[in-house]
């Protein structure tokens, strides 16, 4: 079973891998990528050579291209100390034409070409951009750039490596003067424990230096309770839906309005504050410049989540979804079994009719039909928000997404029982004088339910990643509409992130589907092989 | 019992005459001929609610292609007249006239909602029908080799398992970025992934009735494959094809208008299109019309279609034929 098990698992992972690779094809090499300048306010601004730089910038940022100026480049051999700092504000000057550049900077284009052309760079160089009196226009600068486009493969195995990331203490740059780094272990929090208060709360914790989260390990009062920030998963951090934030924290991040709680900054001041101390994480430079930063923190671990009143995208659809598939298995069942029960009866017809609206009316039709409904006779509330605590809110979505699953089931169930019912053995029980009601909790109920079992697991995991329509139609805050959200706003990294999260999900679920399948049915064996 | 013979008035011989025997004319049977496709629609028409909901359907189907074409239709026809905007019926046609255009109003930009949902329904009656038998016909011929293959099946089951978590939203609206956002792109954009869902439902059934005793006995017998394939299975099939295709080509139009509600749909005004741009209409007193007429006549037609199938798929398996 285990070798099963692992076979399965390194398939399921080439799969994903492959699926991530269509997706990228998909999305950077057949999209044209001019369309994320389309709904750009600051693109139409700008004129002549600062346009088509800014291009190439906004083409780096939504990770189509690599994009190295000129001047960038200079800055670089100048910060590793190559150059002085005379020789780089003269180097990093061009001239109107190439034939107009001074001695020094005609030397510095010349290695720049020569370094980014071997490197399978395209150099561009723009000419100043002039009127017809010889002044140079707004934005018409001389520009020189190398730009490549990111290669597939590469981009997969960077992607790949950098998953999965795990904190040490060399995160902070090794020139960055932090003092003594290392991981130390302490039995009092000091975030439960501010200098001079008076008694001692005990909770363990691991603090690093050096590292980017300062908060290794620790225990808080929130789910799920012990929280470990050693290995995060980098799916791909997102620059429109949520800037700068990665997809598995745009997820799973709480929402709404900040809550606010008496908070003691590790300076010592103390206020209302909705900052969560656990979750600093490095920011380089933090406090110079910055008073807000320096009158809380000592260190330059400023960068903090907040507390907030929400739930978190995936939090809101699992709720949703949970519910309404306990309520599906529930009633769905059941129902099934009694169609079956009393097959072409009052019953069955009418559940008849009931399956057959779901499956053929479209399923914005009937959202739309229950939410008028709900929302009229019921009174219910038809809107989500997130700051409310109002239960019902929940109500019209959770039915809205039980009702179709409801139907499923109980086709489904009708159709093995039916099928069960018809059997030889059932026969042979019935010739062997075992009452009806023997027959059908002790044999067909229970081979009836196999098929039934295999998708349990499934509807489980899929409950969390929302769904689509639903969400929209009652703006429930989930995770549902990430992935229309990311396609509309071009957002690829959320896109690929999404997409390689939906098929780690599906392949688990067929897994754990195969293992509770042959846990409750102990013919159904993975580990033998087939006669 | 002479008496009675003799009643009857007949002579010894011919009472008892024999009958020409012939070997050819034995080996005939005297059954009713019998043919499958009638005998389908046989069944199909035994049932009186299949007769009304057919002709439903055939009425639904030739109103969206010939209305359209009887009338002139353009939606932007009352555009620069502000008291044409969102009307209710009654409004309309006191605005208007009597006529068929405004029996269920005028929409948002003065158009009328009766022909705009027309208009609509050919559109996603059209993509269905052409999606439906692209994916079909593709579906089950790559289904079928699929099946009887062990070579293919291990290849299109890694291709099945790979394509299939490809969100499809996703193929869908690139495709869209890439050529402009027509009708065809659609059609192409709902073909290019969607016959492998169906190809491996049919595998599923090919494999299920490929292994049975009767299929392993004909191979015995030195029967080929294609033969096999044609007269053992095919014909065990069809009514799983006809029942497939009565879920599948509901679904299209389903589909279409959920494309169509997250704003991936086609540029042409197809009845999810209708939906998505009348859905803030849907709160607004006195404009639901505009609303609920195309989502009520997508969900009719949807249903008849899929009834219809279902029936016919139904009426298709020779176990009925009794």
């Amino acid at each position: 079973m285990g070798k099963y098990l692992l076979k399965r698992l390194l398939h399921g992972a080439f799969s994903a891998i492959c699926v991530v690779l269509i997706v990228m094809i998909l999305i950077y090499s057949l999209l044209d990528r001019s369309t994320i300048l389309a709904g750009d306010p600051n693109y139409s601004k700008i004129q002549s050579n600062a346009r088509v730089s800014y291009e190439q910038s906004r083409y780096e940022t939504f990770g189509y291209t690599d994009y190295v100026p000129y001047s960038d480049y200079i800055t670089q051999l100048a910060r590793d100390g190559e150059i002085d700092d005379e020789t780089r504000s003269s180097a990093v000057l061009l001239g109107r034409t190439p034939d107009r550049d001074s001695e020094i900077s005609a030397e510095y284009v010349a290695k720049f070409t020569e370094y980014y052309t071997s490197r399978g760079y395209t150099i561009t160089r723009l000419d100043a951009d002039t009127k017809s009196n010889g002044q140079v226009k707004s934005g018409g600068q001389t520009a020189l750039f190398a730009t490549r486009d990111k290669p597939l493969i590469n981009r997969a195995i960077t992607y790949f490596t950098n998953m999965l990331f795990i904190d040490n203490i060399h995160y902070v740059p090794d020139e960055v003067d932090i003092g003594k780094r290392g991981l130390t272990f302490t039995l009092y929090d000091p975030v439960k424990n501010p200098e001079g208060s008076d008694k001692k709360v005990f909770s363990p914790a691991i603090i690093g230096n050096g590292t980017l989260h300062k908060y290794l390990l620790y225990i808080d009062g929130t789910f799920p309770y012990i929280h470990q920030n050693l290995l995060t998963l980098n799916l791909g951090e997102s620059y429109t839906v949520n800037r700068g934030t990665d997809v598995f924290t745009t997820m799973t991040d709480s929402q709404g309005s900040y809550v606010l709680k008496p908070t003691t900054f590790p300076t010592g001041l103390k206020e209302d504050s909705a900052d969560d101390l656990h979750t600093a994480t490095y920011s380089a430079g933090a406090r110079e410049g910055n008073s807000v930063y320096a009158d809380r923190f000592t260190d330059d671990y400023a960068n903090v989540r907040t507390y907030k009143t929400g739930m978190s995208k995936l939090g809101f659809s699992f709720v949703i979804g949970i519910i309404s598939t306990i309520l599906a298995y529930f009633l769905g069942l059941p129902i099934g079994l009694l169609m079956a029960l009393r097959k072409d009866k009052l019953i069955d017809k009418i559940g008849t009719i009931y399956i057959m609206f779901i499956i053929a009316v479209p399923s914005l039709a009937y959202i739309f039909l229950f939410k008028s409904v709900g929302g009229k006779l019921f009174g219910l509330p038809t809107l989500f928000n997130v700051d409310s605590k109002d239960k019902w809110m929940f109500v019209l979505p959770i039915i809205s997404l039980a009702l179709p699953s409801i139907a499923n089931l109980m086709k489904w169930m009708r159709r093995y029982m039916i099928d069960q019912m018809n059997s030889d053995y059932v026969k042979f029980a019935r010739s062997g004088g075992l009452s009806e009601g023997e027959i059908f909790t002790k044999h067909i109920w229970k081979n009836a339910a196999i098929p039934i079992v295999h998708g349990i697991p499934g509807s489980i995991i899929f409950a969390m990643t929302g769904a689509i329509i639903t969400e929209r139609v009652y703006s429930v805050p989930g995770a549902g509409n990430l992935l229309t959200q990311a396609i509309n706003k071009y957002d690829n990294s959320v896109i690929v992130g999404v997409t390689l999260f939906y098929a780690v999900l599906s392949v688990i679920s067929l897994i754990l589907g195969d293992i509770l399948m042959s846990t409750v049915d102990p013919r159904i064996s993975f580990s033998t092989k087939g006669r | 019992m002479e008496e009675k013979i003799k009643e009857l008035g007949l002579s010894e011989e011919e009472l008892f005459a024999p009958v020409d025997h012939s070997l050819a004319e034995s080996e005939k049977i005297t059954a009713p001929r019998y043919s499958y496709w009638k005998s389908v629609f046989r069944v199909f028409f035994r049932n009186k609610v299949n007769i009304v909901i057919l002709g439903l359907l055939v009425f639904m189907i030739l109103f969206a292609y010939i209305y359209p074409t009887l009338v002139e239709y353009d939606p932007y026809a009352n555009l620069l007249d502000p008291n044409s905007k969102h009307l209710s019926p009654s409004a309309a046609m006191a605005y208007f006239g009597r006529n068929i255009h405004w029996i269920l109003g005028a929409g948002a930009s003065g158009e009328p909602t009766f022909d705009a949902i027309w208009n609509g329904s050919r559109i996603s009656i059209s993509l269905a029908i052409i999606c439906g038998a692209i994916n079909m016909t593709v579906g089950v011929l790559v289904g079928a080799v699929w099946g009887f293959s062990k070579k293919v099946d291990a290849f299109m089951m890694e291709v099945y398992n790979i394509v299939g978590n490809v969100p499809t939203i996703l193929i869908i609206s690139v495709l869209a970025m890439l050529f402009s956002p027509t009708f065809w792109t659609m059609v192409f954009a709902l073909t290019v992934v969607g016959w492998i869902g169906i190809a491996y439902f049919i595998r599923t059934q090919v494999i299920i009735i490929r292994d049975r005793e009767y299929n392993l006995a004909s191979r015995c017998l030195g029967t080929s494959t294609v033969k096999i394939a044609m007269k053992n299975i095919l014909p065990f099939m069809t009514s799983v094809i006809v029942t497939l295709l009565a879920t599948e080509i509901p679904s299209y139009i389903s589909y279409e208008v959920f494309l169509a509600y997250i704003g991936m749909g086609m540029s042409d005004m197809s009845l999810g299109r209708l939906i998505y741009a009348a859905e803030g209409a849907m709160v607004t007193p006195g404009w639901e019309f505009e609303f609920w007429s195309p989502v009520a006549i997508a969900s009719v037609i949807t249903v008849v279609l899929y009834v219809v199938g279902q029936n016919l798929g139904d009426a298709s398996d020779p176990r009925t034929h009794m």
